[in-house]
């Protein structure tokens, strides 16, 4: 049998990409539809009983205050952690690029090291930095004689959450700074070096030709905020406070968990997960949209 | 043959080749070893009291049943473990794994019907022995929704492991002090202000979890056996009672007497900084088990340090105080496969040789004559009702079918962090408790 060019060349990249599609839909593809169906029955998880309930999981959901916490909890430390991480990351990477600091590649790797630890040591780590009485935190603020500064970062229901997203934080920095910093460095020197000689400041050259050339990275990255945020917001919770103090640390998919083993409502959970499933697509896309600008090419 | 045909007939070829790679070549669900040998399979939870115990267990009780395998899973994250093998058909034989467990899989179970009825179990003669084990269980222990759970009268659970709870405290402090243990509230709030006048908070707790017996305990003094199964059982109007609210205003009063650090602790991590309050006399008492002692057996403590426990204090001078009865529960799924052995297994957990192999790993089961072998700071713990005045109080709050985003443990015990730092008054907690205990009576079987 005789094939054409183009004929061996599609059943090539056929039996390549075969495998590849197929290993997506049975773990990737078929699950989620899965998830999708589970949302509509009511379900303890080990039982043959399950009992087809439509939409009522989701009329649940509407009503559920503690659901509601939890989602205001994930929204805020969405907008936090992705607002704070992309300024302090683009500054810190504007200056380790830009500027000739001693020991610059030191605070590359001190900055990286976060992000290399596992979120259960970071649990550790800000749990005694937090701590009431000895923590790193309030030890500081009693050096400084800042006494009326000292909290219970982890017992305070009003700042608890603040006190997750700041470890949060603290680990996404440094990622998302070697990200930026290599985009900053392939930007040509001339461009900065006319600038300098029509007199731009510093300040003007970051705004004018840093952030406009580096813009495609931070739109790529801030679709991957949400979707980190959301899982590593669930592991740290999990880690840090289990939730407390009463549930003022709860997280979607931490309260997602909670129903659907700790509550026996399995298909209660699938109709959270279903909620976050759309929530963060959506918000991705949303954020996609509002942040498209022309692409600058150099 | 054209290009899309191709690529459909090679697709569906690495289907067929993907399942057939996921798939087992053994039957997963055999219960026959190789050598003809029936294989019983126990999953039991790795508690305080370790997994060498276990293989013992499997050793004595094989060399006792000829032809049985005791084939063994013990886990500190048993549900993570055995969760997914569950879902697909696969179930052990027995399980040992308590109620009130955040993962919950035992209350799952109960509430999706997928436990065995044991009432049999305990008219079994113990194998090896010539007593059942009715004979030889502690009086009371089967009598309660922890292994009645749908009050109907049947057996689903059988009372294994079981430690008093109550107040833990140094009682060389005490001594050192001369201070006296409260026997009432009202010498516990003034013990609380002599305390406080020394720097030492009065309370602290590790996780408000364990207010489960504490709370438990409070009922039974307010309001006796009736009171606390109504409360249970999710009777209408019975966190609106007298009764309740006294148990509730007297845990908002205990947030007064509180250590300041109690709440940013009180996490499934941090908990054993609240432990160490005790040890480093910063507090005074907090609720707990027996476990805590190997618990904290490691941690630097005060001059002195010599660990005490009391029953919850009574509401009047000569009122009965109450040291709730906190035990482990085996059962047999109902999707398992060797039933009767998993029974003869249980029973057999009450032979002299099983407690005592239990006992040695520091294990006290409800067996008539045990505690008489316990020693030292053991015995003192376990001799907690030996006292007149304090009684056992046991039970659990009764299975419902689950009910989204119902939960009494988190509303009754979870929101205590928020009555102990003052963002909830007992009014308002009050409310909450009954709302969802009406939810759940609805959902009653």
């Amino acid at each position: 049998m005789y094939l054409s060019k183009t004929k061996a060349r599609n059943i090539f990249i056929g039996v390549c990409i075969t495998p590849a599609i197929l290993l997506f839909v049975i773990f990737m593809v078929i699950p989620t539809i899965d998830v999708f169906r589970m949302s509509l029955y009511s379900w303890g998880g080990f039982s043959n009983q399950k009992q087809f309930v439509g939409f009522d999981n989701f009329k649940f959901l509407w009503n559920d205050m503690d659901f509601i916490q939890s989602f205001q909890n994930s929204i805020l430390l969405i907008v936090i952690v992705a607002l704070v991480t992309l300024v302090v990351a683009v500054f810190f990477a504007a200056i380790l690029t830009k500027e000739r600091i001693i020991g610059g590649n030191f605070f590359r790797v001190i900055f990286y090291i976060p992000n290399i630890l596992s979120i259960v040591v970071i649990a550790g780590i800000f749990s005694a930095v937090y701590a009431p009485s000895n923590g790193l935190l309030n030890s500081v603020f009693a050096v400084l004689n800042l006494d009326f500064w000292q909290q219970k970062w982890l017992g305070n229901q009003q700042i608890v959450i603040y006190s997750v997203a700041g470890a949060l934080v603290w680990q996404a920095i440094g990622y998302y700074m070697v990200m930026y910093m290599s985009s900053m460095a392939s930007i040509p020197a001339s461009y900065y070096e006319a600038a300098s000689l029509e007199g731009a400041s510093p300040f003007r050259q970051f705004f004018d030709i840093t952030l406009p050339l580096i813009w495609n990275n931070i739109r790529t990255t801030l679709t991957f905020y949400i979707i980190s945020t959301v899982n590593l917001s669930f592991l740290l919770v999990t880690a840090m406070t289990g939730g407390g103090p009463d549930g003022s640390t709860e997280v979607f998919l931490s309260y997602m968990y909670e129903q659907a083993y700790g509550n026996s409502t399995y298909g209660y959970g699938m109709a959270i997960g279903v909620v976050v499933f759309l929530f963060s697509f959506a918000l991705a896309a949303i954020i996609s949209h509002i942040t498209k600008r022309d692409v600058l090419e150099y | 043959m054209n290009i899309k045909k191709l690529l459909f007939v090679l697709a569906m070829l690495s289907i067929v080749i993907a399942l057939g790679a996921c798939s087992d070549t053994e039957d997963a669900n055999t219960s026959e070893a190789d050598d003809g040998e029936k294989v019983l399979k126990v999953a039991a939870l790795e508690s305080a009291y370790g997994k060498e115990m276990w293989h013992q267990i499997a050793e004595s009780y094989e060399a006792l049943n000829d032809g049985v395998k005791v084939e063994l899973t013990i886990e500190k994250n048993l549900e993570q473990v055995i969760r997914p093998k569950m879902q697909a058909g696969e179930f052990p034989d027995v399980l040992l794994l308590a109620t009130n467990r955040p993962e919950a899989m035992t209350e799952t179970m109960i509430k999706a019907n997928g436990l065995e009825k044991i009432n049999d179990v305990f008219e079994m003669t113990i194998p090896g022995e010539d007593q059942t084990v009715n004979e030889k269980l502690l009086e009371g222990f089967t009598d309660t929704l922890a292994t009645n759970p749908y009050a109907d009268g049947d057996t689903y659970l059988a009372p294994m492991f079981y430690s008093p709870t109550g107040l833990f405290n140094n009682a060389g402090l005490f001594k050192g002090k001369g201070w006296e243990v409260p026997t009432t509230w009202d010498e516990m709030w003034k013990l609380g202000e002599k305390a406080k006048e020394e720097g030492i908070a009065l309370f602290t707790y590790p996780t408000t979890g364990y207010f489960d017996t504490f709370v438990g305990s409070l009922m039974y003094a307010v309001g006796g056996s009736d009171f606390f199964n109504a409360a249970m059982q999710y009777e209408d109007g019975i966190w609106e009672t007298k009764e309740a609210e006294k148990v509730l205003k007297t845990i908002e009063k205990l947030a007064e007497y509180t250590h300041p650090n109690t709440v940013a602790n009180a996490n499934p991590k941090d908990f054993t900084k609240n432990q160490q309050l005790i040890l480093n006399n910063e507090a005074l008492f907090m609720p707990n088990g027996t476990w805590v002692v190997g618990e904290m057996k490691e941690a630097p403590r005060a001059d002195n340090f010599e660990w005490g426990i009391t029953a919850i204090p009574a509401f009047e001078e000569g009122g009965d105080r109450y040291a709730f009865t906190f035990f482990e529960q085996m059962w047999i799924p109902a999707k398992a496969e060797n039933k009767e052995t998993a029974k003869d297994f249980i029973a057999y957990m009450y032979s002299d040789e099983a407690a005592q192999i239990f006992l040695d790993s520091g294990a006290v089961q409800p067996i008539k004559g045990l505690t008489d072998k316990l020693e030292g700071q053991k015995q003192t713990f376990y001799s907690i009702y030996e006292d007149e005045s304090v009684l056992p109080a046991m039970g659990t709050f009764a299975s419902t079918k689950p009910v989204p985003g119902a939960n009494i443990s988190d509303v009754l015990y979870g929101q205590i962090d928020s009555v102990m730092s003052g963002e909830l008054t007992y009014k308002d907690w009050q409310a909450s408790i009954e709302e969802v205990s009406d939810r759940l009576r609805s959902a009653m079987k």
